[in-house]
């Protein structure tokens, strides 16, 4: 691979012409094709493990592919059965009840956290160092190695439960255990299209909260960043017109965060969604699938019924896209504009 | 400057990942075409990779090295997912063309699915040359058989329908459980215990499995062997009373269970059941194992009994291999590999590590512990059915759709949805 000596050498202006701190190479015919060259590959990578595999998984999950022994490529009749199927499934229901739940109190709690936890260490002044590694630490660990410890400490006969009948309460929480569902909108029969309670499973909540935890020095060392880049010369001038902290904390700080909180919502927003590994090690998919994640359920499928895996999958990918595609043009829009 | 270094780096990372790209491809070639030259070489692909496991495994291997003296055996066992990374290992192998000589699976419903996908071998001329269906008792060979043709052999057998007690625990309750008494008799024993101010269940179903179990033990214990294999010929309908009632005693033995039983793991909770916690744990016979392990005594710490029912019901678990139908690198040593799985001296020693028992009634067991020579007396004489649980009486769908069925229940409650759902499974799957 020495192809970079067969490469032209890139135009030179003339000395005097250049101005000292140059950023970019004048755009020319020669340089485009070959930043087209360098990133041939990555393209082609890119386009096949990425829209290729995307197209396939399409594909099988409107085919006839039950098995892995025996692919069957014809497509299904009627056309996209395989989703009418599993969209009446109890578990289907219940993931997509759990995903969206799951999603949104994690985004608010991690998100929330980051922001007090970066606030906090910005503004300490001793042991800044400390502070920014105990928050980040879980960060760096893996989700099976935390799911583990956090299944030992919300065991219902064990865990935190042993504390809390120390201090004299008698019947303490079941946490991944229970099967009640907070807020439920509704009482299905069981004969019903909708087979699952829509509300909040509380199962849930122990395993939102340790996936918050691990991912709140994700978005405090976003926030860090966003803080450390607002001039100086705002504070002080808010000072000097007499804004108050809170004011300050509002009117200058939360604006300038904006885009790193835009940044944190979408990455957290993926965790969210595939969430997997978590949830395996802290509950698996729980009684009457209180815990379950389409995740679990593509994983379940993969050995019995191809179809039925791949459709979930998509539908994953589909909910990925509802959030991230609007993100994506107003970020377009705004290049375009600007 | 700047520039011309952004570029060098660039280039740099392109040809890194060209690099990695091209030896990871010629990783792979040695592979697959050492699987083609020579003749004294066998490779097999199994899910046995923990201690015991692997331990058993190695006594297969060095018994076809005896019998083949020179041959190079390479053992592909890929760990995890009770099996499933294993199967997803091989189905890719399949496809591609490139097999291993051999590989594990469970009998009946599994081997189905590979014999509908045309990928292994019909050994039926190897199975008459050797007489080995004399020597197995009739259910087990039908269940090595697909449409009357023999596909694969069988190497152990574990039992899935074995209730573990505490002796200590039921002797307090002054209770005691009769085999033939049947669920009724076991409900009134558990309830016994449970006045006696013992938790009479211990049960661990974070995986489901551990549940799937129980109620199938319930439900072949109502029906009897007969109509449990006919439920899965589509001749006896999961509509049936005696299912229904059999959803009854498993919601009530539910209720007898330990409250977190969703949040512990089966070994957890046969080991909560030899501490005393409870008095019983429904478990493969895997659990004998686990127990062992765990420094508790059999017949004082723990003791066994078979899941009570109408008649004698052994559930069977199986692991068999089989060669495939095309392609096969080394058809000789296969051949030998499959008459030394039927060999009854490697039986034993295998079933010696692993835990089960030996397929082959003619195998000596005096050498196995005390519960394996019971369970292969049983073996040879009570109803042998095959577990829905673990995927071997039908197809891996069908088992998947059970398993969720049986997730839902637990949550809910609902026997109708629950009979809904078999029942039009029943109608479309099978």
């Amino acid at each position: 691979m020495t192809t970079s000596t067969a490469l032209p050498p890139a135009p030179v202006p003339p000395v005097s012409a250049r101005p000292r701190f140059k950023k970019q190479v004048p755009h020319n015919v020669k340089t485009s094709r070959r930043a087209a060259w360098i990133f041939a590959p990555s393209l082609l990578v890119s386009f096949v493990f990425v829209y290729v595999f995307i197209g396939i998984t399409v594909y099988i999950s409107l085919s006839n592919w039950k098995i892995g022994t025996s692919p069957d490529l014809t497509l299904r009749q009627p056309f996209g059965g395989t989703y009418g199927e599993i969209i009446q499934e109890q578990r289907f229901q219940a993931d997509i009840r759990n995903v969206v739940i799951f999603t949104v109190i994690f985004l608010v709690l991690a998100i929330l956290g980051g922001l007090i936890a970066a606030l906090f260490i910005h503004h300490v002044t001793v042991g800044k160092g400390l502070f920014r590694t105990v928050f980040l630490l879980p960060y760096a660990l893996s989700f099976i190695v935390t799911g583990v410890a956090w299944r030992w400490i919300f065991a219902p006969s064990t865990g935190v439960n042993e504390i809390l009948r120390s201090i004299g309460i008698q019947n303490p929480p079941g946490w991944t255990t229970d099967t009640t569902i907070l807020g439920a909108l509704n009482d299905p029969s069981g004969t019903d299209f909708l087979k699952v309670q829509l509300g909040v499973p509380v199962a849930l909540l122990p395993i939102i909260f340790a996936a918050a935890w691990q991912l709140v020095g994700f978005a405090m060392a976003m926030y860090l960043a966003g803080l450390a880049s607002i001039p100086e010369e705002y504070m002080e001038a808010a000072s000097v017109d007499g804004a108050n902290t809170w004011q300050r904390l509002r009117l200058i700080v939360l604006p300038q965060l904006w885009p790193s909180t835009i940044t944190c919502f979408v990455l957290l927003l993926h965790v969210a969604l595939k969430i997997f590994d978590l949830v395996v090690a802290m509950s698996g998919s729980g009684p009457g699938f209180v815990t379950d994640v389409p995740g679990i359920y593509i994983y379940n499928y993969l050995t019995s019924r191809y179809d039925k895996a791949s459709a979930m999958a998509i539908i994953l990918l589909l909910l990925t896209l509802a959030v991230i595609v609007p993100y994506l043009i107003r970020g377009y829009r705004k290049e375009r504009k600007a | 400057m700047r520039a011309s270094n952004k570029l060098k780096i660039s280039l740099a990372v392109t040809a890194a990942v060209s690099l990695i790209t091209v030896t990871g491809c010629s990783a792979n070639q040695p592979a697959g075409s050492s699987a083609g030259g020579g003749t004294d070489k066998l490779e097999i692909t199994s899910w046995w990779t923990s201690g015991s496991e692997a331990e058993a495994l190695n006594v297969l291997i060095e018994g076809v090295k005896a019998s083949k003296p020179g041959l190079s055996v390479d053992n592909a066992a890929v760990s995890g997912g009770g099996g499933a990374n294993a199967r997803q290992a091989l189905a890719a192998r399949l496809q591609a063309g490139s097999p291993p000589d051999s590989w594990q699976l469970h009998p009946a419903g599994q081997l189905k699915s590979y014999v509908d996908g045309g990928q292994v071998a019909d050994l039926t001329e190897l199975w008459t040359q050797n007489d080995w269906a004399s020597k197995l008792p009739r259910d087990v060979a039908e269940a090595q058989q697909v449409d009357g043709k023999y596909y694969t052999v069988p190497i152990g057998v574990h039992r899935g329908n074995v209730l573990w007690t505490n002796p200590a625990v039921l002797s307090k309750a002054n209770a005691k459980i009769d085999p033939a008494g049947g669920v009724d008799g076991l409900i009134s024993t558990l309830k016994q215990v449970q006045a006696s101010g013992t938790t009479p269940v211990c049960l661990g179903d974070k995986d489901i499995f551990a549940s799937a179990q129980l109620l199938e033990s319930i439900i072949m214990s109502r029906t009897g062997a007969d109509n449990w294999k006919k439920l899965f010929t589509n001749e006896y309908s999961f509509d049936a009373p005696e299912v229904k009632q059999a959803l009854e005693d498993y919601k009530t033995i539910l209720s007898l269970s330990n409250k977190d039983h969703s949040a512990i793991t089966w070994d957890e909770a046969v080991k909560k059941m030899a501490n005393g916690s409870c008095a019983v744990s429904l478990m493969g016979d895997w659990a004998y194992g686990e127990l062992l392990n765990a420094k508790k005594k059999p017949g004082t710490d723990f003791a066994w009994v078979t899941f009570p029912g109408k008649e004698d019901i052994f559930d069977y678990v199986g692991d068999g291999f089989s060669i495939p139908a095309k392609n096969i690198p080394h058809p000789e040593a296969a051949n030998a590999w499959l008459k030394t799985l039927m060999d009854p001296k490697v039986q034993t020693e295998f079933a010696a590590k692993k835990g089960s028992i030996p397929a082959v009634t003619n195998a000596d067991i005096s050498t196995l512990s005390e519960y394996q020579q019971e369970a292969a007396k049983s073996f040879a004489k009570a109803s042998v059915v095959s577990s829905l649980a673990h995927g071997q009486v039908t197809t891996a769908e069908f088992a998947q759709t059970y398993a969720d069925a049986v997730s839902t229940f637990n949550g809910s409650g609902n026997v109708a949805a629950f009979i809904a759902s078999m029942t039009q499974a029943q109608k479309t799957q099978l």
